[in-house]
């Protein structure tokens, strides 16, 4: 043993009175620098929950919990960032990602406890003192990890587009598809949003891998309108896009596109799953819209027999005989319909229930009926004159043009509306070569057509006329009698007569106008046409609505006979495709669970 | 007509009342199928409320109806004249009838108001007009939200 050993312990000694290097606040007071990386902050109002931060996170830090106050919805999961200091590294990589830009750091880097467990918290959501703090490190001005930009989809040009019913939308190519593929974190906000509660997330990360087959199986788990969905989808799923936060939402309905059309039908079979054993019954569906056939695709699936009745000459509902075929070409269509036919769904087309057969035969033919009829009847413009022979229904009109019928509209259209019909029926009339105005009763913010919708007629040559009050047709005067009419209307103010509610169009006194059109397309609203339903039968309705419960079923107390299931446009608020497709669905799961299988 | 004091014009007025009842009960025997018999059936228990209000409020001896006009979306003026119900009566066709009814119920009340020398009933009269102009405003909002959505 050395000699300093026994030396050094009373050599410590002298050290007991000089400064200790530890005092009793450990670290001195010094501000961070401005961009220093601290505890982070959250605007957790901005944040979406979307989870992009937990993932890109390679210290597993960052934890999604449950936030109070933030309730999940559309485009919010209602989860909030949780941060662990134990394991975080302070790498703001979480900062750099976070698509909405929520998220940030303080310059605070003090937290003293003797508790080690308490360092872990939910910026924005348990309070800190730090909360607020301008300094820090934010994501700078322009750099941005994701790219808020979509790919561009190839499009005709509007002036080139008007001359002919060819589609507007060209489609991505698989560079372009997986590009933009590339551009979802996969954070599934959107999913809630979306009426049929599509694996969005997972389709998108088929295109990305190359895997089409999975991808399209992934489709038609809950939607087997790809075709058309890829084309006419409301896309609620954009709305809710996370990366629509701070850019460019993925473009979601064109890559539902792009899957489909890249499969051929004749593949189809080989990706998609087969029915189950017969089950012995039978399902009746009136109407071949998309809800009745995403009902009778299901029913199949399920193994029961589905036989469709549909009253016009082909399947497919509005999205054949409204939307026109530049939107949704008729080969897109037929290829969705097509593969539920080779299922072996059986449509009856040209069979009216209440004309050929009545409601109550099917309820006892059949082990179950489902009525998804939408929304036929167009209302009419209720105005003095409305019955000259120059005022036309939108709805009437388009299903004239699917049918290929000579439209004859004229030179000069109005179309009073303010709806996708509206949208519509200007464009094709555009197409036939008229100089075309839409006139509505509110403002263009109002109109309830898709924005999209509504620029596109513009651009392709329609005149908006807003706060158009319609007022009366006349006969117009000399050689045009008979051939046109005068649509006389009264210009608007909008006025916010009560508070909370939307602001009502009042007619300006003495402000009325008139002008001379060849056609006058009525396109102010569509309803159902229920007459096939007699008191009768026992299905209990609310304002020309069958009533039903959450699986669709209308109760019909004593009346014997099958059970009656409703859906899509005849009941549902949203009317639109994909809602009516998932009212099909969740009745086939209804029935098949009413009548003894598991409903799955 | 002309009426005088509070019996009479509450007995004119649960007359009115009563004829709405009988309206839609024609129009429901006269409707071929179930949507049009719920909408009418409902329509035809609101006229029954308002009958049995009015019965309350003249054993009561007093008329609580508010004299505030409710909003007047417009709707009324501008429908068509002529409704003319028939069996196939659609949604659109059974509310401008509900509405032009009502329209024309509260022009009357505003008329006999007018022509009425007695205060107490040109008061109660005021206050019915209000009431119908409330009626109107209902079915004028389901016309906005069911019928004419897109316009
Ligand atoms: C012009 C227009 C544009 C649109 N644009 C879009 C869009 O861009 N995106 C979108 O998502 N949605 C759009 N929609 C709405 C969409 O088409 C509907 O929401 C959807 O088609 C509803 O499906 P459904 O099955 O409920 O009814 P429908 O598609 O209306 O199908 C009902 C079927 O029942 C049949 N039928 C009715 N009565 C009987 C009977 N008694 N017997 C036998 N058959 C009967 C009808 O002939 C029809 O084929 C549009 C609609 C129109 C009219
Ligand atoms: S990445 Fe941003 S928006 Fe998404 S959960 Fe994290 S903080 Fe919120």
């Amino acid at each position: 043993m050395d000699i300093k050993d026994f030396i050094a312990p009373f050599a410590v000694w002298k050290r007991a009175f000089e400064k200790p290097f530890t005092v009793k606040k450990p670290i001195d007071d010094r501000p961070g620098a401005p961009r220093y990386r601290g505890f982070h902050i959250n605007d957790a109002d901005k944040c979406v929950g979307c989870g992009t931060c937990e993932a890109i996170c390679m210290n597993k830090a960052i934890d999604m919990v449950p936030a109070p106050g933030h309730d999940a919805g559309p485009g919010d999961s209602g989860l909030r960032p949780r941060i662990d200091y134990g394991r975080c590294c302070w790498c703001a990589l979480c900062v750099d990602i976070c698509p909405s830009g929520s998220l940030g750091m303080s310059n605070e880097y003090v937290w003293i406890d003797s508790d080690p467990e308490v360092f872990r918290y939910t910026p924005g959501v348990e309070p800190k003192p730090w909360d607020g703090a301008e300094l820090g490190y934010r994501r700078a001005e322009g750099y941005r990890l994701l790219d808020e930009h979509r790919v561009d989809m190839p499009e005709l040009h509007h002036a080139e587009a008007v001359k002919s019913f060819l589609e507007l939308v060209r489609g991505y190519s698989r560079q372009q598809a997986e590009k933009e593929a590339d551009r979802c974190v996969s954070c599934g906000v959107c999913i809630a949003s979306c009426p049929a509660h599509m694996d969005i997330p997972g389709y998108i990360k088929a295109v990305r891998d190359g895997e089409l087959d999975t991808g399209l199986r992934l489709l038609y788990e809950t939607n087997p309108f790809p075709e058309a969905c890829g084309r006419i989808c409301t896309h609620l799923c954009e709305e809710a896009c996370s990366i629509g936060t701070g850019g460019d939402p993925v473009a979601i309905r064109w890559l539902k596109r792009y899957i489909a059309d890249q499969v051929e039908l004749s593949d189809y079979a080989k990706a998609l799953p087969r029915a189950e054993a017969p089950t012995g019954r039978k399902v009746a569906v009136v109407g071949a819209g998309p809800g009745g056939l995403s009902a009778a695709y299901y029913l199949t699936l399920l193994g029961y027999k589905v036989t469709v009745f549909e009253k016009d000459g082909e399947a497919g509902g509005m999205l054949r005989y409204g939307i026109p075929e530049y939107r949704l070409p008729y080969p897109a269509l037929d290829k969705d319909i097509g593969y539920i036919e080779s299922l072996g769904v059986g449509i009856k087309r040209g069979v009216s229930i209440g004309k050929e057969i009545t409601l109550a035969k099917l309820r006892a033919d059949y082990d179950a009926v489902y009525l998804s009829t939408g929304l036929p009847t167009a209302y009419g413009l209720e105005v003095p004159g409305d019955k000259h022979p120059r005022v036309l229904d939108g709805v009437a009109v388009l299903a004239a043009a699917t049918r290929g019928e000579e439209l004859r509209l004229g030179e000069r259209v109005a179309v009073i509306g303010g709806g996708n019909v509206a949208m519509d029926a200007a464009r094709t009339a555009l197409r036939h070569g008229a100089k075309v105005d839409i006139l509505y009763r509110r403002r263009e913010q109002d109109m309830p057509a898709d924005a999209e919708e509504i620029s596109e007629a513009k651009a392709e040559g329609a005149r908006l006329v807003e706060k158009a009050i319609p007022l009366e047709v006349k006969d117009a005067a000399g050689a045009y009698a008979g051939k046109s009419a005068i649509f006389v209307w009264n210009d608007a103010v909008m006025v916010q007569k009560e508070p909370g509610k939307r602001p009502v169009p009042e007619p300006i006194p003495g402000a009325v106008r008139e002008e001379r059109y060849d056609s006058i397309i009525a396109a102010i609203g569509q309803g159902p046409d229920l007459s096939f339903v007699a008191e009768s039968d026992g299905v209990p309705m609310k304002r020309f609505k069958p009533i039903v419960d959450a699986d669709g079923k209308a109760s019909t107390g004593t009346v014997a006979g099958a059970p009656v299931f409703a859906g899509g446009d005849l009941v549902n608020d949203r009317k639109d495709a994909i809602s009516a497709i998932a009212d099909g669905h969740r009745a086939a799961v209804g029935i098949d669970r009413l009548l003894g299988g598991k409903g799955a | 007509m002309d009426a005088h004091g509070f019996d009479e014009a509450l007995d004119f007025a649960i007359s009115m009342e009563r004829a709405a009842v009988a309206f839609y009960a024609q129009l429901s025997a006269m409707a071929s199928f179930a949507a049009q018999k719920s909408v009418l059936a409902e329509f035809l228990a609101m006229e029954e409320g308002h009958v049995t209000m009015l019965t309350g409020m003249k054993t009561r001896g007093a008329v609580k109806l508010s004299p505030k006009a409710a909003v007047d979306l417009g709707l009324a003026r501008r429908l068509a004249a002529e409704e003319k119900p028939t069996a196939g009566m659609n949604f659109q066709d059974i509310l401008s009838t509900a509405i032009k009814k009502e329209e024309r119920s509260g022009s009357l009340y505003v008329d006999m108001a007018a022509a009425s020398a007695d205060t107490e009933a040109r008061s109660i009269f005021e206050r019915l007009a209000a009431e119908e102009t409330r009626h109107k405003r209902y079915f004028e909002e389901l016309y906005e939200t069911e019928i004419s959505r897109d316009n």
